[in-house]
């Protein structure tokens, strides 16, 4: 194509935008809007995802040995733990270790740490950190066969509770992008099928004169694509800003359940440019899927 | 160069067929200028959209230039219709454009350089002479001139091959015979001119006139053709065969 050609073609479709005007408004705020859904979707799964991966990073399994467990037998269950699979962190507590958590507590209590003094009650035990929540349970059975384990606590049911949340909430995610995106193609549709009824008489002496159905399509491409990259900057706009906003608001409003999931959601910088480059990938897609599917009908004179 | 060669079209409606066109034989050379004549119904608006491939042929071959349009990809069409230049009984000139623009439009989208379209539109705006009205909108020109323009906007890309469909069909009858004769004038620089039209006294007063070739279609088949004399007995011999074939038949197009 001509460079001349082009920048008519850009032209015509730009004409289109401002000519169509009443109609590419409502079609670019549907857009927004679905974009910001989408955005805010997206956003919430992060932010879950960040949340599981805290508490995840935070699981402690606690294995104790058997009270009058031998040094051999605490020695070989320390080689054991640490070359099962999937454990990332082991601490060992020996009693005496537990006593001296656990002496603050009792400080008031004098009677009761002189008692625990000459006749420890505590179980010898080691804090085990395992990468992921799901390996949690698989480790845990593992570590009951090691000889000289009396028991396992794992947070078993803490760590359920995330992973189905995260499974949900990445589910209702895909669902309301695949909703949102097949909104938005309609609506595109829509908006330049009627252009292109606007210039069906143009249209119909363009394809007598000889235009080729790439020079027919193009400006309404450009139309298209233009509306739905500017409904992807005004989206990008929106939702940083609010997002940012929330973020000093949750940092600024400490309670204790932002407490338990780290006390901070996943930080602007992290995670703008998905979200700047994923409206914009889906302006350009959805538009572009729009246009093709609303003008075949009109090419085949 | 146009060959026909025993083309026949048949459209399908939902519960019947109606034959257009029945084993059409037409040969028109480069340079002629040839009239088809024929009442509404008769085919000729199925010859001309077989000629710009806006339908298939249902037998048989359509020929421009060499090649052969039953063969043609689809892709291929644009650049078929940019060979010839088409006029048309409504103008289909875009009314919020100017004279200027509507023949540039019409080069634009064919991609020619917009240095070419500068130069070029005058000089066709000036073959019509049109040159001091290029800024007018077509509603402000009255039917022959508007047509005048449609006629440049043909001729803009220099084709070697002009169809008209019933060029006259929307203007009053004295700027009828102008329309003719710039046709006729453009025939004398070579270019192959095809009129489509209905208008059975003006078509003879100018075949005379300039000696044309006149082709006349009726009930979808050559009734007639003043290059082949031949073929008007062999149309009345099939009529005949019609005629005997179906008693009952009744033809509409006997009166005529």
């Amino acid at each position: 194509m001509r460079f001349s050609s082009f920048t008519y073609l850009v032209g015509q479709g730009l004409h289109n935008l401002r000519a169509n005007r009443l109609m590419t408004f409502a079609s670019m705020g549907v857009l927004t809007v679905c974009m910001l859904l989408i955005g805010a979707a997206y956003l919430l799964g992060v932010n879950i995802d960040a949340m599981v991966e805290y508490i995840g990073d935070q699981n402690e399994t606690v294995v104790y040995m058997d009270q009058g467990a031998s040094d051999d037998q605490i020695a070989a269950a320390d080689t054991a733990i640490r070359s099962t699979a999937h454990v990332v962190g082991v601490t060992y507590m020996s009693p005496q270790d537990v006593l001296a958590v656990y002496s603050d507590m009792l400080s008031s209590y004098t009677n009761l740490q002189d008692a625990f003094a000459n006749d420890n009650p505590f179980y010898p035990n080691y804090r085990v950190v395992v990468d992921s929540p799901d390996n949690i349970e698989s480790v845990s059975q593992q570590l009951r066969q090691i000889d000289g384990v009396y028991q396992v606590n794992a947070p078993l049911e803490m760590s359920k509770v995330f992973v189905s949340l995260q499974k949900v909430v990445s589910y209702a995610c895909y669902g309301i992008v695949l909703v949102l995106a097949i909104v938005s193609i309609v609506v595109i549709n829509n908006t330049i099928k009627i252009t292109v009824f606007n210039r069906r008489k143009e249209i119909n002496i363009m394809k007598l004169v000889g235009a080729t159905n790439g020079f027919i399509r193009f400006p309404f491409f450009v139309e298209g694509v233009t509306s739905g990259l500017i409904s992807a900057a005004l989206a990008s706009g929106i939702i940083c800003g609010a997002y940012y906003a929330l973020i000093r608001w949750y940092a600024e409003n400490p309670s204790n359940l932002s407490q338990m999931f780290g006390g901070q959601l996943v930080p602007l910088t992290n995670v703008w440019f998905y979200l700047v480059g994923g409206f914009a990938l889906l302006g350009f897609v959805l538009c572009g899927i729009g246009t093709a599917t609303s003008i075949r009908k009109h090419l085949n004179v | 160069m146009i060959e026909f060669e025993h083309v026949s079209k048949t459209y399908e409606t939902h519960n019947d067929e109606n034959v257009a066109l029945d084993d059409i034989n037409i040969q028109i050379d480069d340079g002629e200028f040839v009239f088809i004549l024929g009442h509404s119904g008769a085919g000729k608006s199925t010859f001309l959209k077989l000629i710009q491939m806006e339908e298939k042929p249902t037998k048989g071959r359509v020929i421009i230039n060499g090649q052969d349009l039953t063969k043609m990809k689809r892709r291929k069409v644009p650049y078929l219709r940019r060979q010839m230049g088409v006029v048309f009984q409504d103008f289909r000139l875009i009314p919020t454009m100017t004279v200027y623009e509507n023949v540039a439009f019409a080069m634009r989208v064919t991609n020619i350089p917009t240095k070419k379209i500068k130069s070029r539109i005058p000089y066709v705006l000036s073959l019509v002479g049109l040159e001091d009205k290029m800024d007018r909108l077509p509603d402000e020109l009255s039917g022959g001139e508007q047509q005048r323009v449609a006629v440049a906007r043909a001729l803009a890309h220099g084709p070697k091959l002009i169809i008209a469909d019933e060029p006259t069909g929307n203007i009053d009858p004295e700027m009828s015979l102008d329309i003719m004769q710039l046709f006729e004038a453009i025939n004398k620089v070579n270019i192959t001119v095809v009129v489509v039209t209905h208008e059975h006294e003006l078509v003879h007063k100018l075949a005379r006139k300039y000696n044309n070739r006149v082709i006349e279609l009726a009930n979808g088949m050559v009734a007639s053709d003043t290059s082949h004399p031949e073929v008007a007995r062999r149309y009345a011999a099939r009529m005949a065969e019609r005629e005997n074939g179906h008693d009952d038949y009744e033809d509409y197009d006997d009166e005529e």
